[in-house]
C-alpha cells in the first residue's frame, strides 16, 4: 500500500466499451474534464499527457498496464504546480467491472509520499470529473461547471 | 489513533431541496437505497430508523437526529439495533454552480463497519444521482442487499 491514496467508486449505467471510450477519447473527455484531453498511443510503455486548451501539459507519465475495457494503469505527475510536481510520479488505476446493467468504475490514485499534497488536490478533482462523466453517459449532458477550464486553476 | 472515517462526495444535477427530499422520502429511498426507508420527524433529538420498506419491523439501523438544517445539513447517529457501536453520518448538501455537491461523512467507525459501508455508500449514492438526473434509479439498488447477495451466490 502506498503512503497516500485516494479511492473512488461510482456505478454508471453504460457498457464497459462506452465507458472505456469516454475515459480516453479526446472529443469525449473535453466535455466532462474541463476541456482537457489526453495524448497517448495507449500501449504499455507509451508516453501519456493531459493537455488543456491553452496548449499546456498539466500532467504527464506513461502507460504502465492496459487491458481495453477492463483496466488502465498510468504513471502520473503534475507538471504545472511546482509543489505538486516536486512530489514526483503517482500511479493511477482505472478498473471497470460490469455489474448487472451498470459498470462499477474504481479510480485509485496513489503516491509514495506521506500526506501528499498531490493526493489532496486530486481528491477534490476526481469526484467532480467522475460525476460529470456519469451524467454525460447517462443523460447525454455533462455538468456545466466541468465544460470549461476554469480561470482559478491557472 | 482516531476511529476510521469514510467520506464520499458526489455532484448531482438537482437542487438542494430535491436532494434533501430524496434522503428522507420513503417513496424515493426505496428505489435507490435497497428497498429501505428512513422514518423520523427529523427534529433534533428525535429517533430515526432505517427499515425495510415492505416489512417495517425489519429494522437495519437506528439512531438519533443530532442536527437537522433543511436542506443543507443532516447529522445522524447510526447503529445496528442489536449492536453497541455508534457511528455518525453527516449529509452536507451545498449548491455548487449549476449542481449540488452532496458530501456524506461517516465517522467513528469500526474496521468492520468501514468495510461494509465503503461498499454500500458508493452504490446507494450513485443510484441516487441516477434517479434524480434520469427519473429512474439503478435496478440493483431497488431490492434489499441480502436478496442481492443471495442472487449473486
Amino acid at each position: 500500500m502506498s503512503e497516500s491514496s485516494f479511492v473512488y467508486v461510482t456505478y454508471i449505467r453504460t457498457t464497459p466499451e462506452k465507458l472505456w471510450q469516454a475515459l480516453i477519447d479526446p472529443e469525449f473527455t473535453r466535455k466532462y474534464w474541463f476541456q482537457a484531453w489526453q495524448e497517448s498511443e495507449w500501449k504499455p510503455g507509451a508516453s501519456w499527457r493531459l493537455m488543456v486548451p491553452d496548449g499546456r501539459v498539466t500532467d504527464s507519465g506513461e502507460v504502465i498496464e492496459i487491458e481495453p475495457h477492463r483496466r488502465l494503469v498510468l504513471s502520473w505527475r503534475n507538471e504545472f504546480k511546482p509543489e505538486l510536481r516536486a512530489e514526483g510520479y503517482s500511479r493511477l488505476t482505472y478498473l471497470l467491472e460490469p455489474q448487472g446493467d451498470t459498470v462499477k468504475l474504481t479510480v485509485m490514485h496513489e503516491i509514495d509520499v506521506p500526506k501528499a499534497k498531490f493526493i489532496e488536490a486530486v481528491s477534490n478533482g476526481w469526484p467532480h470529473i467522475l460525476a460529470s462523466l456519469k451524467s454525460l453517459l447517462e443523460t447525454g449532458a455533462s455538468l456545466e461547471a466541468t465544460r470549461r477550464w476554469p480561470k482559478e486553476k491557472m | 489513533m482516531s476511529k476510521p472515517k469514510f467520506v464520499y462526495v458526489v455532484y448531482i444535477q438537482a437542487t438542494p431541496e430535491k436532494v434533501w427530499q430524496a434522503l428522507i422520502d420513503p417513496e424515493m429511498t426505496k428505489d435507490y437505497w435497497g428497498r429501505h426507508r428512513n422514518t423520523s420527524d427529523w427534529k433534533p433529538g428525535s429517533a430515526w430508523r432505517h427499515e425495510n420498506y415492505d416489512e417495517p419491523d425489519d429494522v437495519a439501523i437506528v439512531g438519533t437526529v443530532v442536527e437537522s438544517n433543511r436542506p443543507h445539513r443532516l447529522v445522524l447517529t447510526w447503529k445496528r439495533p442489536e449492536g453497541n457501536d455508534v457511528s455518525r453520518v453527516t449529509f452536507d448538501v451545498e449548491a455548487y454552480k449549476d449542481s449540488v455537491r452532496l458530501t456524506v461523512t461517516h465517522e467513528e467507525l469500526t474496521a468492520e463497519m468501514l468495510q461494509a459501508i465503503s461498499a454500500g455508500w458508493p452504490a446507494v449514492l450513485s443510484s441516487l444521482k441516477t434517479m434524480l438526473e434520469t427519473g429512474a434509479s439503478m435496478p440493483m439498488t431497488r431490492q434489499p442487499w441480502h436478496v442481492r447477495a443471495a442472487v449473486r451466490n
